[in-house]
């Protein structure tokens, strides 16, 4: 009996702990006045400590629909496996993997599209791991999966598991997706000038995309289109006297391979290099070529290639340290104080050669929004009543306001007038 | 397996167009989650202006101070030199331009980070690193800092009004209110200076992003305390706290992020498929960069300013040691 209470109705002391049904209720016991009465409705907090127990959870339903679940979704994963040939040993892989991150109840709770795709996830990380190349396009077909909701899962994943994955193997990617091109034979659709010979043209393709690589075009991009202009311009480089009128589109179509979208751009940039290169050979240097007689001489070209580049360019980095050793230089030469400007000086050189840069650098720079003028804000000062009414509706502006809501709401209930 | 390979390595419709990148990982969410009620010790609950004038002028006293020793030093050193050999007298002369490059540098510095007044909380760490304590070395000052500062974008911050609101209300009578309830279950809410962005909700509870300094944050989430107010609500402004805040800048020379990856592949997320720039989780501070291949950083995560530069700090000598191409 709680001490100090008292009826509010009889005055009594005699106060008892009574529920009715679920709820506790502190009762009068002589005029049977409720007092006080506890809430009827459970709390978060309450079911936390385990005193509610859900339908589902005494069904034991989520458990079975889980485990059923995991078992489909592994067996998906051998699936994905048998279909991409991979070795025996990448499906026990896979599998493990998926088993690993089903134990995360991130992963249990997660809808089923989720589930899915984490499939796919895990038969990627495998692959990475023994460098096989496939690219997350490949698992997205295959998984009928958005690129972006797989990016997701992905990273997530490789986070959860806390998993270390080695980057796409260029060279083996390039042999796998060259040797899909449907060019290595005649066929209705291939006329005999197009049929190549697959080693040259793989060898041919590795020497550019290694090309690529060096000069900056491949960091920071996808590697498919890069690969997939590298492969063109080998394929036309080869034999140039019949194929320099094809296409880069035509070309991906009779190889029966998509043609992805930046190809076209990672084409003109490698073009631009190999430009770069041949000003440097002598007897190149007279023909004054372009990017369209320059496939002509790619053989040369590559077999060269190191020497080219080195002369071809300078190195952009040292560029700039040079530049700023100068400064530098000048500073300390200048006794003159308050000479605060950290502008590196604009240098005119001559056009050639370029500066070894990622063509993002070598872009004119953006015209960026002059920053505001930085004035001290200390956070703490006076706000005039005359900023804020600049923010409010006057009286007859809500008026009018609520006037065009109604008028609105009333459009929209009207029945269609057809 | 020519000829069983039907499958298209790669999927023109599934290309990632480079506009579309996601990382998968909210890095720049607006949204931090703070509505567990639990409101950590708040920095400055306590609007007091006079706590914080007092601290500035300990801080410029302070740095009066540290400058002032430096000129000593530098004078102590010139006298040094003088009374040395003749054949000192180059050294002197060369030893006396960086004393003045270096004396310079403290005030550039300061000028470029202390434009806007420094949290109480934060200023002890900065200015440390920033300032070089040894005043004189004829070492390039790139070996000890890189000179470049990192410049804030963007904070994120939350404060919490104390009142339950009316949303309805407020999109009725704001003028610079929007309110799609199907939509997002709160008010967006923008003014013009400082330009940022509120979301307020019904609880009371508000977010402001958009500011470039904390300062400026704070005021704008008072501008918007103020226009609740004159809308009729008795809004107070409690647990004012700074939730993030993002930096970027750029070290002007291109990056081998394949190289990085490879090296400190612990910190390193590196997928040209997925994404154009390299995420590389620093543990210590805690904060997450984007590095590209042009040399462009970006920092997020912070809670104060000095994270921010310490990480770029941090940072700075390992991207350095990518600069070779070869």
């Amino acid at each position: 009996m709680p001490g100090g209470r008292r009826c509010p109705d009889c005055d009594s002391t005699e106060l008892v702990e009574d529920s009715h049904y679920s709820q506790s209720q502190l009762v009068c016991s002589d005029c049977g006045c409720v007092i006080t009465e506890g809430v009827l409705t459970t709390t978060f907090a309450d079911e936390g400590h385990l005193r509610e127990v859900t339908y589902s959870q005494s069904t034991g339903e989520n458990e079975q629909v889980s485990r059923s679940q995991q078992r489909r979704c592994l067996r998906r994963v051998r699936d994905l496996c048998r279909v991409l040939q991979l070795p025996s040993t990448f499906e026990d892989t896979a599998v493990a993997y998926y088993q690993q991150a089903y134990r995360h109840s991130g992963i249990r709770a997660a809808r089923l599209q989720k589930k899915e795709v984490l499939v796919g996830c895990c038969v990627l990380i495998t692959c990475r791991q023994h460098n096989w190349p496939l690219t997350m396009g490949t698992i997205c077909t295959l998984i009928y999966a958005d690129l972006d909701v797989f990016s997701g899962t992905y990273m997530q994943i490789v986070k959860l598991l806390g998993l270390d994955v080695p980057s796409l193997c260029l060279a083996d990617l390039v042999k796998t997706y060259c040797s899909s091109f449907r060019l290595f034979q005649a066929s209705p659709s291939v006329p005999a000038k197009y049929v190549e010979d697959k080693e040259k043209m793989l060898s041919r393709t590795l020497q550019l995309v290694e090309l690529a690589n060096e000069t900056w075009l491949v960091t920071g991009r996808h590697p498919l289109p890069v690969i997939t202009a590298a492969t063109f311009l080998a394929w036309q480089s080869l034999q140039p006297s019949g194929r320099l009128t094809c296409s880069l589109a035509r070309f991906c179509k009779l190889a029966n391979v998509d043609l992805p979208y930046p190809a076209t751009s990672r084409l003109q940039e490698l073009l631009a290099v190999l430009l770069q290169m041949a000003e440097q050979l002598a007897w190149l240097q007279i023909l004054k070529l372009n990017k369209r007689s320059v496939v002509k001489h790619i053989g040369d070209l590559l077999q060269h290639r190191h020497t080219l580049v080195r002369k071809a360019f300078r190195d952009g980095t040292a560029e700039m340290e040079a530049c700023e050793r100068e400064v530098q230089g000048q500073r300390q030469g200048e006794e003159e104080v308050g000479d605060s400007s950290l502008d590196l000086p604009v240098r005119k050189r001559p056009a050639s050669p370029a500066l070894l840069l990622p063509p993002c650098m070598l872009k004119p720079p953006k015209q960026l929004r002059p920053t505001p003028p930085v004035c001290t804000v200390t956070g703490d000062e006076n706000i005039s009543d005359s900023e804020i009414e600049q923010y409010l509706r006057t009286p007859e502006e809500v008026r009018d306001f609520q006037r065009a809501q109604a008028a609105g709401q009333a459009a929209k209930s009207l029945p269609n007038p057809l | 397996m020519d000829q069983n390979n039907s499958l298209p390595p790669y999927a023109q419709g599934l290309a990632s167009p480079q506009g579309a990148m996601t990382p998968g990982i909210p890095i720049f969410s607006p949204m931090m989650p703070y509505g567990t009620g639990l409101t950590p010790q708040p920095i400055q609950s306590t609007n007091s202006l006079s706590i914080l004038e007092e601290q500035r002028q300990q801080q410029q006293q302070q740095q009066q101070q540290q400058q002032q020793q430096q000129q000593q030093q530098q004078q102590q050193q010139q006298q040094q030199q003088q009374q040395a050999a003749a054949a000192a007298a180059q050294q002197s002369a060369s030893q006396q331009a960086p004393p003045g490059a270096a004396g310079q540098t403290p005030q550039l510095f300061h000028s470029q980070t202390l434009t806007t007044a420094p949290l109480p909380g934060t200023t002890p760490l900065y200015p440390s690193p920033m300032t070089p304590m040894t005043p004189i070395t004829p070492a390039t000052p790139a070996s000890e800092s890189s000179g470049i500062v990192p410049q804030l974008q963007n904070i994120v911050s939350t404060v919490n009004l104390g009142c339950k609101l009316d949303l309805k209300t407020i999109a009725l009578r704001a003028r610079n209110a929007e309110y799609n309830p199907k939509r997002f279950a709160a008010v967006i809410m923008r003014i013009r200076e400082p330009r940022t962005t509120a979301l307020i909700f019904s609880s009371g509870k508000m977010v402001c992003t958009g500011a470039k300094s904390e300062e400026q944050s704070r005021l704008a989430a008072r501008k918007y305390a103020r226009v609740v107010q004159k809308l009729g609500f008795p809004a107070k402004f409690l647990d004012f706290k700074i939730q993030n805040m993002v930096g970027s800048c750029d070290v002007k020379f291109p990056i081998r992020l394949e190289g990085l990856v490879l090296t400190h592949q612990q910190f390193s997320s590196y997928e040209p498929e997925l994404f154009p720039g390299l995420i590389y989780r620093m543990i210590k501070p805690r904060i997450v960069l984007l590095i590209f291949v042009s040399g462009k950083v970006v920092l997020t995560g912070a809670k104060v300013r000095a994270e921010i530069y310490e990480a770029f700090e941090n940072i700075y000598p390992i991207l350095k040691g990518f600069r070779k191409t070869t």
